[in-house]
């Protein structure tokens, strides 16, 4: 039974100056049964966003579908909710304001929205900061806020483009944790993109790997480490570190591990 | 795009010392935003005062700041001054209150249209060109010399700049902000109300003080060109009499007004709005 | 390559005629609207009298005087501007008592700068070149020491720490970090000073002299030709958008949107 199905996708983007096709995307196909956590990694510019992006509905694809309980996808709507590595937060609403956004444009009553707004944003940690403007809070806080609004309209899948990017190395395993913890409270099916190995192993059940431009799926791997999970432990966690050596060598960068 | 829009240097104040001595309570005292802005002018006007007073230049081209407020009291008891002030501007905001509603729906059409933005931007930037004082001569053969000819030469004058800063304004909202509106379901509607709006608002408040500005310059020359009364007008008329006091008594006024509307209208404005949302850092400040 | 040229050339050349089309409407509507209407030559001309006062005018040498009269008087006031201007507010920049004691000021000043000085430019220096060059001078002085100072009290603390700690002198600093900082402030400062300026050559030309563009515009008024009026209107925004797009535009690519990576759109 799966849930999010991406059937050969293709992209082309073609240069609106030069009319020079790049192929982004060759062929890529995967599915995501319900309530799974999966990563997609792959190098730079491999087409990580792009596919993100397809599902999203920002971008329509030259080739292939993408269906979503059955139904194909056109266009963004609020059953797959988006968190953006700039966050994306509105800079002229409160904390508040923005989670309840979604709840406001599909109609929900004011008392109805905050107090549900109110709850996302104990949920991520944020209680006491509801009257803040985006700009007066940390990217750690600002990337809280942005779960939060997220989670506030129950979407039916998460999409996240490498979400913690721009927060620093500290509160990035803070975050990573957050998440992992209200994901275990919902277990709503979630795509995260990134291009960092040790997030995608900790973070997933599954973590699917492209090749470089035009991309491809190069590898699909389980992640079998027990729920719920820490930073503590991973370094030792013999899964954790075998997978890991196995991505990082997928990936081209044994020698940073050999390296002193 | 104009100069008031600039962010302003944000250095931290160093931390207060607790001194007593005379030093550092004048340092104290030029952190206070109304010392430091309002000393300057008070330096300037005694440099004034002085350079009058030892008669470098001859007293019909120059005068000093003693009898200038002198010439300003008495136009004031006598009200010509007063009358004058409520002509400008009313001029001005009724010239600017059609400007901002023509400048703002044109704006958001010409922003938010492909098809409006590619056929109105060559001729925008062309009109925008020809500049509000070149339509004086033929606005005058239309309107003759009266008010008519002013309010249409000042809506001209407001349109162009607002135009362009609100498609800039709306040109630079983040793609994944309309990305994020959209995902979260948001209508068109909802989306013009919501996001370009708010969005266009750093834009809307640069054109309007770039606006602002070109309008009550063209209010001036229109003034003096067309002269039947006016703060533009007094000024010239006492230039033809030579009378250099009411020259300089203009000036004076028709900069504290300027400061009036900044400080009192587009300020307040901007610090609930743009600022407090961290969308540019103290306009004008 | 050649390939990729050609698609470029062909896209230019498709950019330009979408950006000349709406002037192309434009015409045709004019052409079409003046005899339809019945538009009498006083309230507005119609396109072919505007040509023939082009015609008429440059043939009896009139015209090209005019204009370079106008762009004399703005070339030397804003050039002496930018000379004395650019110099005065760096060097204000770089102490901070000096920009908190003239920034108030020069705002002020910015604020007033240009058509206001008029009747003070006329009273001092006469009706003549002399008043209407100050008038183009002043609009363009303050606007450029204002942003030349705001550029320099900009530029980044560690940018400055790292020139020193690299062994600047004072006299370096001033033209390789300073200077160069305070570009893109100096650009936007000329760009606003010279749309000051352009309405204030207008104005004043139109008040105080017997020669150039405001000049012949305001003359044609007594006279109800409405096709010198329109054609002068017409030049005159002709000649701002060439010093616009020549003058101005490069120099911003070159500096404001090489350095910062960043395009804005065009104001
Ligand atoms: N809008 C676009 N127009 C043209 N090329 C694009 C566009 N977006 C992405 N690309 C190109 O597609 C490739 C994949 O980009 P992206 O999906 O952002 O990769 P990733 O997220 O994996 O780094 C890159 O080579 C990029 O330059
Ligand atoms: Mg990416």
């Amino acid at each position: 039974m799966s849930f999010l199905t991406v059937d050969r996708l293709n992209q082309v983007y073609t240069d609106v100056y030069t009319n020079e096709h790049t192929v982004a995307i060759d062929d890529v196909s995967f599915t995501i049964p319900a309530g799974e956590f999966v990563s997609l990694i792959g190098p730079s510019g491999c087409g990580k966003t792009t596919v993100l992006n397809i599902v999203a509905g920002f971008v329509e694809a030259t080739g292939g579908a993408v269906q979503l309980e059955g139904v194909p996808v056109a266009g963004p709507g609020p059953d797959r909710g988006v968190v953006f590595q700039d966050f994306a937060l509105f800079p002229w609403k409160t904390v508040l304001a923005n989670v309840a956004f979604g709840l406001k444009m599909n109609g929900v009553g004011k008392a109805e929205r905050q107090a549900t707004a109110q709850e996302m944003i104990d949920l991520v940690g944020l209680s006491g900061f509801e009257r803040k403007f985006p700009h007066e809070l940390s990217g750690g806080m600002r990337q809280r806020a942005a779960v939060a609004r997220v989670l506030a309209t129950e979407p039916s899948i998460m999409l996240m483009d490498e979400p913690f990017a721009s927060v620093d190395a500290q509160t990035r395993r803070v975050l990573q944790q957050e998440v992992l913890r209200i994901w275990d409270l919902r277990r709503t099916t979630v795509l995260f993109v990134t291009h960092d190995v040790d997030e995608a192993v900790f973070m997933s059940d599954r973590v699917i790997v492209l090749s470089t431009r035009p991309s491809q799926v190069q590898a699909d791997i389980r992640i079998p480490i027990e729920r719920p999970r820490s930073w503590t432990d991973m370094h030792t966690n013999e899964d954790f570190v075998s997978i890991r050596r196995e991505l990082m060598g997928m990936l081209g960068v044994e020698g940073a591990e050999v390296a002193p | 795009m104009s100069v008031q829009t600039t962010a302003k240097t944000s250095r931290p104040d160093p931390p207060r010392r607790t001194g007593t001595s005379a030093a550092a309570r004048w340092r104290a005292l030029r952190r206070r935003p109304l010392v430091t802005t309002l000393f300057p002018f008070a330096v300037v006007i005694a440099v004034w005062a002085v350079v009058a007073e030892l008669g470098v230049f001859p007293s019909a081209f120059f005068v000093g700041p003693a009898t200038v407020a002198d010439s300003l009291l008495t136009s004031v008891q006598r009200g010509i001054l007063p009358a004058y002030i409520v002509d400008s501007l009313t001029r001005l905001a009724v010239g600017t209150g059609v400007g901002l509603l023509v400048g703002v729906a044109l704006g958001f059409l010409i922003g938010l249209n492909r098809h409006a933005r590619r056929f109105s931007w060559p001729l925008l930037l062309f009109f925008q060109a020809i500049g509000d004082i070149a339509w004086l001569p033929i606005v005058i053969i239309w309107f003759g010399f009266s008010l008519t000819s002013v309010t249409v030469v000042i809506v001209y004058t407001v349109v162009f700049p607002l135009i362009i800063s609100i498609v800039a304004g709306l040109d630079a909202i983040p793609t994944n902000l309309l990305r994020a509106a959209s995902s979260l379901g948001a209508s068109r509607w909802r989306m013009f109300w919501e996001v370009y709006v708010p969005g266009a608002l750093p834009g809307l408040s640069s054109g309007v003080r770039t606006g602002l500005g070109y309008g009550w310059r063209a209010l001036i020359a229109a003034e003096i060109i067309i002269g039947t009364s006016g703060v533009g007008f007094m000024m010239f008329d006492a230039r033809r009499q030579g009378d250099v006091s009411h020259v300089f008594v203009g000036m004076a006024v028709l900069g504290v007004l300027w400061y009036m509307t900044d400080a009192l209208v587009l300020a307040p404005l901007e610090k609930e709005t743009v600022e407090r949302w961290g969308l540019v850092e103290g306009i004008g400040r | 390559m050649t390939m990729t040229h050609k698609i470029r050339t062909r896209a230019r050349v498709e950019s330009a005629a979408w950006f000349l089309s709406p002037f192309v409407v434009l015409l045709a509507a004019w052409l079409v609207a003046i005899p339809a209407l019945d538009v009498s030559p006083r309230t507005f001309p119609s396109a072919p009298a505007v040509w023939s006062a082009l015609v008429d005018q440059t043939a009896a040498g009139e015209l090209i005087p005019h204009v370079l009269s106008s762009l004399g008087r703005v070339f030397l006031g804003a050039g002496i501007a930018v000379a004395v201007g650019v110099p005065a507010g760096l060097l204000m920049g770089m102490s901070a008592a000096l920009s908190t004691f003239f920034s108030p000021l020069l705002r002020f000043s910015v604020a007033l700068a240009g058509i206001a000085w008029i009747p003070l430019a006329t009273l001092w220096l006469g009706y003549g070149n002399g008043a209407v060059v100050f008038v183009v001078f002043n609009a363009v002085f303050f606007a450029i020491v204002y942003n030349s100072m705001l550029g320099v009290r900009q530029t980044g603390t560690s940018l400055l720490r790292a020139a020193r700690s690299l062994g600047a002198s004072r006299w370096q600093m001033f033209w390789e970090v300073y200077l160069p900082g305070a570009l893109p402030n100096i650009v936007t400062g000329l760009r606003v000073g010279l749309g000051f300026a352009w309405r204030g050559l207008i104005a004043a030309e139109i008040i105080a002299t017997s020669t150039g563009l405001g000049y012949t515009l305001f003359l044609a008024r007594q006279y109800y030709e409405t096709d010198v009026i329109i054609l002068m209107m017409i030049l005159i925004g002709v000649l701002w958008l060439v010093m616009d797009r020549l003058l101005l535009a490069p120099f911003e690519r070159r500096t404001i949107q090489r350095w910062s990576g960043e395009r804005k759109a065009r104001a």
